[in-house]
């Protein structure tokens, strides 16, 4: 018998991390898949497909298509790892010649799209109980593990297919987790905050180019925003020259990376609007889905070549140097070579201290300006303290991390409730010039747009209650404790 | 899980060596299978090469005993058997003590629903209480006749007492031990049957691979594949699948991941 297995996950192992494992066992009948717990040995669930799984949403309807989709979201199911199995049947007899112990000899072959040769693994022996006699596999069991000692194999060829193909479970995560120690050179410790971040911009090209789902450009922006802010907001530590170079070039990445993030946002909030009006409109928004996809396209496609393009290189090439040398190039900064915690609780608590006070004006009446400053306050805060996270104790940084994303998911929803309905009401007026039968499509935007500014207003209306819960004496005091000592001016 | 019984009032029809060979054949295509041998004489358990013992069969009958901790695997993957035991020759009087007498089968079988997709009954030949159990548990009854006239009159029997019974189990019959050199047999064969069953296409030869069952004690269809015999059999079982339908193995059976 001849089977061809391949596992499957998200680029960032969300099945892993959720403790399953998807398994396609390709036979000459046909395919099924399989969600097995992480020992292997026992199955969650299992669908027949007709071809490689790829979209969860494209499964055939079944607990299992549930559950991927669920943990899995936006993401797409991409192989691991496939081995190419030969099974050779054998039988162990009694003194009856009846079978007690079934054998399968499993010959196996590894392979992903990442390695070029297919790399062997260890043969298996597997022992099948025959029912009713299992104290003969137990017997023989115990002969292999004793008198030859035989390893005993994991149930699941998971572990030994992704070490032979070169990947390691959780190998990509979007969290930024650098390891940091006190007393390193802040130029240093910057640098491996960027390399860190040049990383997971540089492992999300392919993927962005190829557009297989959209939190590859998603995580590609994002590793391209921390860098911006990494390169701004730790000042004086890199040379001048190398910041203000940098800084532009990466912020070019971040233009033409816009417009298909942008798009793909509605795509993906698309079934949520729908979701939103009543059931009579909910397909007069087919036209809008269309105006999406066509304009996704074109975005894409153009994203593609500049992703492929010589400045993209270069700029790739560049930070590289800046980053692998001895020494970055050009004039050290003023801090540079000061210890990496006195630099980063002195920006932290500076930027700390603006956040409060700007969301304490915003909080006693300021404007819908004032708030959008407010939040890229709040995001340069979190930056800095998830760039730095490494100096500190865990435990204590949970709380403040946790007061500070609930500010800034509110701040965050105030803004993009209110970007989406302007974009929405352009798509409109784009959509009325274009089509002729656009009326119930126009409509049904306007209904649209009527509900974000109504979610809008009340995530301003949760605003004041959000900003409380951050500046409570508890979470100041934190703030204080961790950051404010790294301040050399302020002792 | 779908329960075929294969059964007649008449012994000596070809009965055991049907449920066999069926039963491999369902195994082989991936449908995890039980034989269950309640002929006390054991000759679907001696063809499966175990020994026709049940420890504490009486309990499991009463349902004191999960059926589950009797079972033996067979020599083939996904072939498991439910061994006979010379104390089913008193099963009429054990089952009659149950409380729903005639349902007693199916109270028994029903806990191995998630374990198996088909059990295949081999019946004792009369008709008793046992029959009436295997008639009300079974989804269809696979009837081997041999094409004389007396095995006629017993086809005849059974569906007047399922009729008398108010039973609407479907009933397949088929033509067994065929010999193609008998006019009477080609006669039989080619003219109605009683309508109140359905007479399957295929028909299983009179052949000496069939009774090399008890020398190799193993089903023809495994040690002579090729053969007439085998073959006959394979469209037989691709008929009653049909029939019975619901009946689809995973494409990954025997997957040893």
């Amino acid at each position: 018998m001849h089977l061809s297995l391949a596992f499957f996950d998200s680029f960032d192992w969300r099945l892993h991390a959720a403790g399953l494992r998807l398994l396609q066992v390709a036979t000459p009948q046909g395919k099924v898949l399989r969600l097995k717990n992480a020992a292997g040995a026992e199955t969650v669930d299992a669908v027949e497909i007709s071809a490689d799984p790829g979209w969860p949403a494209d499964l055939p309807d079944s607990d299992l298509r549930r559950k991927v989709a669920d943990l899995l979201e936006m993401r797409v199911l991409l192989p691991v790892a496939r081995v190419d199995c030969e099974v050779t049947g054998l039988g162990v007899l009694n003194e009856d010649a009846k079978t007690v112990v079934r054998l399968q000899m499993l010959r196996l072959n590894c392979d992903s799209p990442e390695v070029r040769e297919p790399r062997t693994l260890w043969p298996r022996l597997r022992l099948v109980a025959v029912k009713g006699y299992e104290d003969d596999l137990a017997a023989l069991a115990a002969r292999l593990a004793d008198e030859w000692e035989w390893p005993r194999a994991p149930d699941c060829l998971f572990d030994e297919a992704v070490a032979a193909v070169g990947r390691e479970p959780g190998d990509y995560s979007s969290k930024l987790e650098v390891p940091l120690k006190p007393g390193t050179m802040a130029v240093d410790a910057l640098r491996k905050v960027m390399r860190n971040l040049l990383d997971t911009l540089e492992r999300n090209i392919a993927g962005a180019r190829a557009d297989l789902d959209s939190e590859f450009l998603h995580d590609l922006r994002v590793a391209t925003r921390r860098t911006r802010s990494a390169l701004t907001q730790v000042k004086h530590v890199l040379p001048d020259d190398v910041v203000s170079d940098f800084r532009q070039r990466f912020a070019w990445l971040g233009q033409v990376t816009g417009p298909t993030r942008d798009l793909d946002v509605f795509l993906l909030e698309l079934p949520r609007y729908r979701a939103s009006l009543p059931v009579a409109m909910a397909n007069d928004l087919d036209i809008l889905a269309v105006h999406l996809r066509a304009a996704q396209r074109v975005a894409q496609q153009k994203l593609k070549r500049e992703l492929g393009s010589v400045q993209m290189r270069t700029l790739l090439d560049d930070w590289h140097a800046v980053l692998d040398a001895d020494e970055p190039p050009g004039e050290p900064g003023w801090f540079a070579d000061l210890p990496v915690e006195r630099v980063a609780g002195r920006r932290i608590w500076r930027m700390y201290r603006k956040v409060l006070k700007d969301g304490r004006a915003v909080f006693s009446g300021g404007h819908a300006e004032d708030m959008h400053a407010l939040r890229k306050d709040c995001k340069k805060l979190r930056y800095l303290i998830e760039f730095f996270r490494g100096l500190y104790p865990q435990p204590a940084l949970k709380g403040i991390i946790r007061a500070l994303k609930d500010l800034l998911d509110n701040l965050g929803e105030f803004q993009d409730l209110e970007v989406q309905a302007d974009t929405l009401r352009g798509f409109a007026r784009e959509i009325a010039d274009q089509e002729s039968d656009s009326l119930s499509t126009v409509l049904a935007i306007g209904a649209l747009v009527a509900d974000l500014l109504r979610r809008q207003q009340a995530a301003h209306e949760r605003f004041a209650g959000c900003f409380s819960a951050f500046d409570t004496p508890d979470n100041r005091a934190q703030y204080k404790a961790l950051f404010k000592s790294g301040d050399p001016q302020q002792g | 899980m779908k329960i075929l019984g294969v059964y007649n009032i008449k012994g000596g029809v070809g009965k055991t060596a049907t449920a066999v060979n069926i039963a491999h054949l369902a195994a082989s295509s991936g449908l995890r299978t039980l034989i269950w041998d309640l002929d006390p004489q054991a000759a679907a358990t001696f063809y499966l090469r175990v020994k026709p013992k049940v420890k504490g069969s009486m309990k499991m009958l009463r349902g004191k005993r999960d059926l589950d901790e009797v079972i033996k695997g067979s020599d083939y993957a996904n072939l498991d058997l439910l061994p006979a035991d010379f104390s089913y020759r008193n099963m009429d009087l054990l089952l009659g003590d149950s409380k729903k007498p005639a349902l007693q089968l199916l109270k028994l079988l029903r806990p191995l629903a998630q374990h198996y997709d088909l059990v295949v009954l081999d019946c004792p030949p009369s008709i008793s209480l046992v029959s009436e159990n295997i008639f009300r548990a079974a989804d269809a009854l696979l009837l081997p006749t041999i094409p004389t006239t007396l095995s006629l009159r017993t086809m005849e029997q059974l569906l007047d007492f399922m009729q008398g019974h108010g039973l609407e189990t479907p009933v397949y019959a088929f033509y067994s031990m065929v010999d193609r050199r008998k006019r009477l047999h080609l006669d039989i064969i080619s003219s109605p049957a009683d309508p109140r069953c359905k007479v399957l296409e295929s028909t299983i030869p009179y052949a000496t691979e069939v009774e090399r069952m008890g020398l190799e004690r193993r089903p023809v269809t495994d040690y002579a594949p090729r053969s007439t015999a085998a073959r006959a059999y394979q469209a037989l079982w691709d008929e009653v699948k049909v029939r019975v339908g619901g009946l689809r193995p995973l494409s990954d059976f025997n997957s040893p991941f």
